[in-house]
């Protein structure tokens, strides 16, 4: 078996976290040995990415290719820890309001022009907190003001201390565009520069050709020596998940990600392919399978039922069914590898089947001649198919029919959040680098309404608006940490949601391919074939 | 003649705009939002307000149509904002990739589907015809994608006879004699899936028709001139028999295309199909509604080749 540093045993996982960080500054994954220079690494991913400017979408499919050719100011580890990228050093205010960021000298664009505070500045005022959907909705009405004071600084002020400003910097979220490039294009959504991206990342475009193959090619004046190994980066659309794993398998492909839960085993088991488990991947970090309650339903706004809902869902068996022991079961909302905020001191529901229906007799909900005591419809992605019928076999033991009701992602989103016609669902909700970015949103109450992945069940109490908001502000993390426990303590007794399972992002890669961050937005920056 | 292709051509155009009309609002009454697509999926009420507004979506629904059928009208299908691209570009771009498949596949299921037709026919209930109509029949009742994996993994992936997936390998990028090559290794396995759909109607109908034909009284006295039963069938009752054939072909131009969303899916290859599942998975209305448009001209067109076909295959058939 094949596993790269951050997909060891979990138990090592903390006693690695030193020479993680060792790794991830360019060392390949092995310490013994020495990189080699040149070849091709071939990425298969599943969907096309449209255009290139990860500035201006969210998309995982944009940002699954962009990041690789632009950089943040800062980079992510796999346990969501900052470390310099373009910006080599920082410090924040005493009062934690202004973020001063000192960026790395002598960092060059593709095109050969000059990386400045400008170019950072530009970039937030007029892209990120316009378009970037995430970035926007975190720092708008927070950030006051940003001043270059010289070419290579740069600071953020905000009106009040904000704490997770750092977590939201590295490529995904924050990309820093050239402002010579695009200061003058009248509208950066629809730029033609968007397919012809420069940047200042570790590799610089070359070709692409849609629904089949980005081309990219080693940035020789990339700003950190040495990087990256490769020549040449080809990023191949293979929409169908069996499909990549087969050209995985074949050498026709290097690395993908999105594995079947179903063949991990099998992929463990091959000697020409490494696995990878990390928590994060493309498209968010830190998930965990959520199942949603309407309670705008009279039905589940009785806490009664909700309580019966999560005695009587064998969490364990969607671990094992579902998940094949990949993940873990959750104890509440948020992920239990996000250290600092994580609390297990919440009530546990332990699986009771006899308890969840004493509960549902209680809230007068008693089975019928078929033994049905009610049908409830249970929204989900064709892909989460298989959390709808483990669910739907343990309800019906209780009594509890679950209507399962596919739906593509459009159609889900405009059913769970702009109509509101479902009665349960089940999303993948992840917490990303900081609670305050991917938890708050789903449960306050501030956030409800038609914008997609906000709080599906209409969750309302002013209790955890102001626990959210009051951790956010904080700079101390122990005191984040306090009131996260608080948060999570008083949502598990609660209930709006029901969290089933802490999911990994899972990917594969061939073992000749070393150095490679499967959690990171540009997985190639340090990888190297070894012949 | 060319009066008849004028009128049948012309009578396409309100067809066109009613394809055009209800392509719109299929897309739109579907649920599903494309905003969604555009910016991602983490937007506040104010930022997707804001999108809806700079890309129109929050007028009317009676005004978006007007507005729309009025572009369509001056030959503006649209532009993608996902893809960055005008959607007539896009499709255009795709095309040939799919004609690549969609070409060979009908003329192999076209030239088997025959072959196998005449080989059932000759013997009705014989043990030919028995094995030809059952294996017609499982090679149609197989869902496409499903014979597309199983050929992937028997022929790609435990013989490594052929590649897995792509239209080329973009590692060697091959140009000229070595690229057309290389392109026609990855064509064989999705040619294969499509033209195994589509030869068991070919053969099937091919055969109904030659039995009927055979039994007719000049095929009859042909035979009673004592002439070969190859020349009776191959010069005097195939003709013939080929009218029904030749509409079945005709018809399976809209089906291929079907079939090329799912065969261009299992193996990565970036045709119209992919494009049309990722166009209508994104609610991407402009290259939605081209790629309807392109199908039904594809239909019309090869509706006019079968009817000219007709007159060809026989003198019976006059238009004017």
């Amino acid at each position: 078996m094949n596993h790269a540093p951050a997909s060891r045993p979990r138990g090592l996982r903390r006693a690695l976290l030193p020479l993680l960080a060792v790794a991830l500054l360019g060392a390949p994954a092995l310490a013994n040995e020495t990189p080699q220079r040149g070849g091709t690494l071939v990425i298969g991913i599943g969907q096309n990415p449209g255009h290139l400017n990860p500035a201006i979408s969210t998309g995982s499919e944009v940002h699954a290719v962009a990041d690789s050719l632009f950089s943040g100011l800062i980079r992510l580890d796999d346990q969501a820890n900052p470390y310099p990228e373009l910006a080599r050093s920082w410090e924040v205010s005493a009062d934690a309001r202004t973020y001063t960021f000192h960026l790395r000298p002598g960092v060059r664009w593709h095109d050969g022009e000059p990386f400045t505070s400008a170019d950072v500045a530009f970039t937030f005022e007029q892209v990120l907190l316009r378009y970037h959907a995430r970035t926007r909705t975190g720092l708008e009405g927070r950030l006051e003001r940003i001043d270059t004071p010289d070419e290579l600084t740069v600071a953020f002020t905000f009106r009040e201390p904000y704490a997770p400003f750092l977590q939201q910097l590295n490529v995904t979220e924050a990309p820093i565009l050239p402002r010579h490039v695009y200061a003058t294009v009248p509208d950066v959504q629809t730029a033609p520069e968007n397919l012809t991206p420069v940047g200042t990342g570790p590799y610089r475009f070359v070709a692409y050709v849609v629904d089949d193959r980005v081309v990219l090619a080693r940035n020789d004046d990339y700003f950190k020596p040495d990087l990256p190994y490769l020549d040449r980066l080809i990023f191949r659309v293979i929409p169908d998940a069996n499909t990549r794993l087969l050209a995985l398998e074949r050498g026709e492909v290097d690395f993908i990600g999105g594995l079947p839960a179903g063949e991990l085993a099998r992929i463990d088991a091959l000697p020409e392919v490494t696995l990878y488990t990390p928590n994060s991947g493309s498209g968010g970090g830190f998930c965990v399978m959520t199942m949603s309650f309407n309670l705008e339903r009279e039905r589940l706004a009785d806490h009664r039922v909700r309580q019966a809902f999560a005695h009587a869902i064998d969490r364990q068996q969607v671990l094992e069914q579902v998940l094949f022991g990949h993940g873990r079961v959750a104890t509440g909302p948020i992920h239990s590898q996000l250290a600092f905020a994580y609390s297990d001191d919440v009530r546990a529901y332990p699986h009771d089947p006899a308890l969840a229906e004493a509960l549902l007799d209680a809230a007068g909900l008693p089975r019928g001649a078929d033994g049905t005591r009610f049908s409830t419809t249970f929204l989900h992605f064709p892909a989460f198919a298989k959390y709808g019928e483990v669910l739907r076999q343990n309800l019906a033991r209780v009594g509890v029919r679950l209507e399962l009701v596919a739906l593509d992602r459009a159609a889900f989103i405009t059913r769970v959040f702009e109509q509101r016609d479902f009665d349960t669902n089940v999303i993948s909700y992840c917490n990303n680098a900081d609670p305050a970015i991917g938890v708050a949103r789903v449960y306050v109450s501030t956030n409800i309404g038609n914008i997609p992945f906000s709080n599906a069940a209409a969750y309302v109490n002013p209790e955890v608006d102001r626990l959210f908001a009051e951790a956010a502000s904080q700079a101390d993390v122990e005191a984040r940490g306090r009131l996260y426990a608080e948060v999570q303590r008083l949502l598990v007794d609660e209930l709006p949601y029901l969290w089933l399972v802490e999911t990994q992002f899972s990917a594969a890669g061939r073992a000749e391919v070393r150095g490679l961050s499967p959690w990171s937005g540009s997985p190639a920056e340090a990888a190297w074939i070894a012949r | 003649m060319l009066a008849f292709v004028a009128r049948r051509l012309s009578q396409a155009v309100p067809l066109l705009l009613a394809v055009a009309g209800l392509t719109f609002l299929l897309i739109e009454l579907a649920p599903g939002d494309p905003i969604v697509a555009l910016a991602g999926e983490d937007g506040d009420a104010a930022y997707v307000a804001m999108m809806r507004e700079r890309f129109g979506l929050d007028r009317p629904l009676g005004e978006r149509f007007v507005v729309y059928m009025g572009r369509v009208l001056r030959g503006d299908l649209g532009f993608s904002y996902r893809l960055q691209q005008s959607a007539v570009t896009a499709v255009l771009g795709r095309l040939p990739a799919t004609l690549l498949l969609i070409g060979p596949a009908l003329l192999l299921s076209t030239a088997f589907g025959l072959v196998l037709g005449v080989l059932a026919a000759r013997r009705p209930h014989s043990l030919t015809d028995t094995a030809v109509s059952t294996v017609s029949l499982l090679g149609h009742a197989v869902p496409v994608f499903w014979l597309a994996q199983l050929l992937l993994l028997v022929f790609a992936y435990r013989l490594e006879a052929f590649p897995v997936q792509g239209m080329r390998n973009v590692r060697l990028d091959a140009q000229g004699l070595a690229g057309a090559l290389d392109v026609a290794r990855h064509m064989v396995l999705p040619v294969t899936a499509l033209t195994v759909q589509f030869l068991a109607p070919i053969a099937r109908v091919a055969r109904a028709s030659l039995i009927d034909v055979l039994g007719q009284d000049y095929v009859r006295t042909a035979v009673a001139k004592g002439l070969q039963r190859r020349a009776v069938i191959g010069k005097h009752a195939l003709r013939n028999a080929l009218l029904p054939v030749v509409t079945v072909i005709g018809a399976q131009v809209g089906f291929m295309f079907s079939g090329a969303v799912l065969t261009e899916t299992v193996f990565a290859w970036p045709g119209l199909g992919r494009l049309l599942l990722s166009a209508m998975l994104a609610r991407d209305l402009a290259i939605v509604s081209s790629m309807f448009l392109l199908l039904t001209v594809a239909v019309v067109v090869s509706t006019l080749l079968v009817d000219l076909l007709y007159a060809a295959l026989d003198p019976r058939i006059r238009y004017g």
